[in-house]
């Protein structure tokens, strides 16, 4: 706290033209937001409203989910295609083991199941939880909700839904914030998934007690996000590529360079694993185990939590 | 293992010197000094008693609820449904096990093995014990051991062997050896050995192998309360016993050998003998 009139009076001392340098980025989003008279930082800190981070980028809360939804709505119809060049195709094994991990799916003598996955837009989590539940556990009755903030993304997922022939009953699409998931009511869902999803939500505390709210008790909440990679030397390699490869293959594959920046930016800015696992210890869940599990080196994590009975 | 106190050591000698003059004071101590002083010590499983199979609640109970379903339904997901659902949770909450099937087995393997402290214990005093397991000799008394922890199976015998598959599996190899291990050490401290020598490790590693061998020959048995079983285990425990003054009987022989050699190197002059 004593550090921070310091700093201010060393930002207000500066010459605007040094200010600018230190801070390019942040200079260079608030131009274009606040109007390009206004020193940026200072704006930062006069104005009440929160801000969050958007990539490297210091945004207000309010302004982020837009972003956000820009970014997704113009990556929208080659999503997988980038996902399937970036990772290498590993992002579908991933999502496979996360589901196969979870193994939705009525057990003999019990009931169907309610699944909610949130930021699941393009329904590749859906389509494999329905395919688990109906190959693995022979169950046709599980029902997934797929909600998204983008209707972009969920358009592309209806259209997948219906081009694969998966049944409307037992599928559905709907836009909702996952920091509120309003239509969705108390203690009602099975299993709450989110992949890839949850580090661009703006107040991830907030998404993940809703989350708790909408579970059922002894529902289990899932999450496969992006994550820190160890060891250091894999690291470097794996921050080299992520930084200098994955923007460059986003211009030549989808013309969109700007949106895959933000991508590998907000994966540097996710927490690391068993910061998040604290933080859905902190929102009223059960962590399983340690409460994550890495999959290829900690590239991706898995996290579980269960929410107790009363 | 002896305990052995360097009295020397620089952090004890400032305990030593140090009066304590009141509670408060030594709790600040304690609460100061105790992580950092790591003193080698005797380790009695009664001394020290061993958490619970689960740490959390809730998944003990879901396990312990799960075990009763495990003869009609193996040690299956389809076991851990069914206990989810009796201990009041959602069968979607058998994700709260890591390990999935494997925490059943190794939950079963667990609550047995100390369990069986308080079905037979040998270091009792002798007139404490129940007749018929009074003065015995230490093979057979590891042989009665052995056989109560396999009779803790025999309900589940039919279903064993899905567990053992489940133990078999890569990632759960490690937990399973070291289970296995923990069993041999109990049986061996129940039966009241109180070897100190490197016959301390030979014992339980052997003790293991027999262990393991006759588990696996017990899933095939038929017969009438596991008669062959216990035959088999004695056989394997006096295997043992033969192998045992067989190694000793070779490591005389090399020792006489290698001393003769080296005296008759030494009647030659030859340098270092």
């Amino acid at each position: 706290m004593s550090a921070r009139p310091l700093s201010r009076g060393l930002l207000s001392a500066a010459p605007s033209k040094h200010l600018r340098s230190v801070v390019p980025r942040v200079a260079a989003s608030h131009s274009t937001l606040v109007g390009p008279n206004s020193s940026p930082s200072k704006d930062d800190r006069s104005s009440s409203e929160p801000v969050t981070h958007f990539g490297f980028q210091t945004v207000k809360e309010s302004l982020k989910s837009t972003r956000v939804a820009g970014v997704f709505s113009s990556v929208a119809s080659s999503y997988d295609t980038m996902n399937d060049v970036m990772s290498f195709g590993i992002h579908r094994l991933w999502k496979d083991h996360f589901v196969r991990s979870l193994n939705p799916g009525r057990r003999p003598g019990g009931q169907p199941m309610s699944i909610l996955d949130v930021a699941g837009g393009t329904g590749d989590i859906a389509f494999r939880m329905l395919d688990h539940s109906e190959k693995v556990n022979g169950d046709r009755e599980t029902t997934v909700l797929c909600t998204d903030i983008n209707a972009d993304m969920l358009r592309e997922g209806e259209k997948r839904a219906i081009q694969n022939g998966y049944d409307s009953n037992r599928i559905s699409f709907r836009v909702e914030n996952a920091e509120t998931l309003e239509s969705i009511p108390d203690n009602s869902v099975d299993l709450y998934t989110i992949s890839f999803g949850i580090r661009n939500v703006t107040r991830i505390p907030m998404a993940l007690r809703a989350a708790r709210r909408v579970l059922k008790p002894g529902g289990v909440f899932a999450c496969l996000e992006f994550s820190k990679v160890s060891p250091a030397p894999l690291d470097a390699i794996y921050q080299q590529y992520s930084f200098s490869i994955i923007p460059l293959m986003g211009q030549l594959v989808a013309g969109d360079r700007d949106s895959y920046q933000y991508l590998v930016e907000s994966i540097k800015r996710f927490p690391p694993q068993s910061e998040f696992a604290r933080m859905i210890k902190d929102a009223g869940l059960v962590n399983v185990g340690k409460g994550y599990k890495e999959l290829t080196f900690g590239i991706a994590s898995i996290w579980k939590g269960v929410k107790p009975l009363e | 293992m002896t305990v052995r106190t360097n009295l020397s050591h620089p952090s004890i000698r400032w305990m030593l010197s140090k009066p304590i003059t009141s509670a408060s004071a030594a709790s600040c101590w304690s609460s100061l000094t105790a992580p950092r002083i790591n003193l080698p010590r005797r380790y009695h499983s009664y001394q020290h008693p061993a958490p619970g199979p689960s740490s959390t609640t809730a998944k003990s109970a879901i396990l312990s609820a799960s075990l009763p379903h495990v003869p009609s339904h193996g040690f299956s997901d389809t076991a851990l449904a069914f206990g989810s659902r009796d201990a009041g949770y959602l069968d979607i909450s058998v994700n709260m096990l890591p390990g999935g099937v494997f925490d059943l087995v190794r939950y079963h393997l667990v609550t047995e093995r100390l369990r069986l402290g308080d079905k037979i214990d040998f270091r009792k005093p002798e007139n404490e014990l129940p007749e018929g397991l009074r003065n015995l000799d230490i093979t057979t008394k590891i042989q009665i051991l052995c056989m109560e922890r396999l009779k803790a199976n025999a309900h589940i015998i039919h279903r064993w062997q899905e567990a053992l598959a489940v133990m078999s599996l890569t990632e759960n190899i490690p937990a399973s050896m070291s289970e296995l291990a923990k069993l041999s050490d109990e049986i061996w401290f129940l039966a009241g050995d109180e070897s100190h020598d490197t016959t301390w490790y030979t014992k339980r590693a052997t003790l293991a192998v027999v262990y393991a061998s006759t588990e696996l020959f017990m899933t095939h048995d038929n017969s009438k309360d596991f008669e062959a079983t216990q035959e088999f285990l004695g056989r394997r425990l006096n295997d043992l016993k033969t192998a045992g003054s067989a190694v000793s009987n070779v490591a005389s022989y090399l020792d006489f050998t290698v001393h003769a050699f080296a005296n008759v190197l030494r009647s030659k002059n030859v340098p270092f003998f």
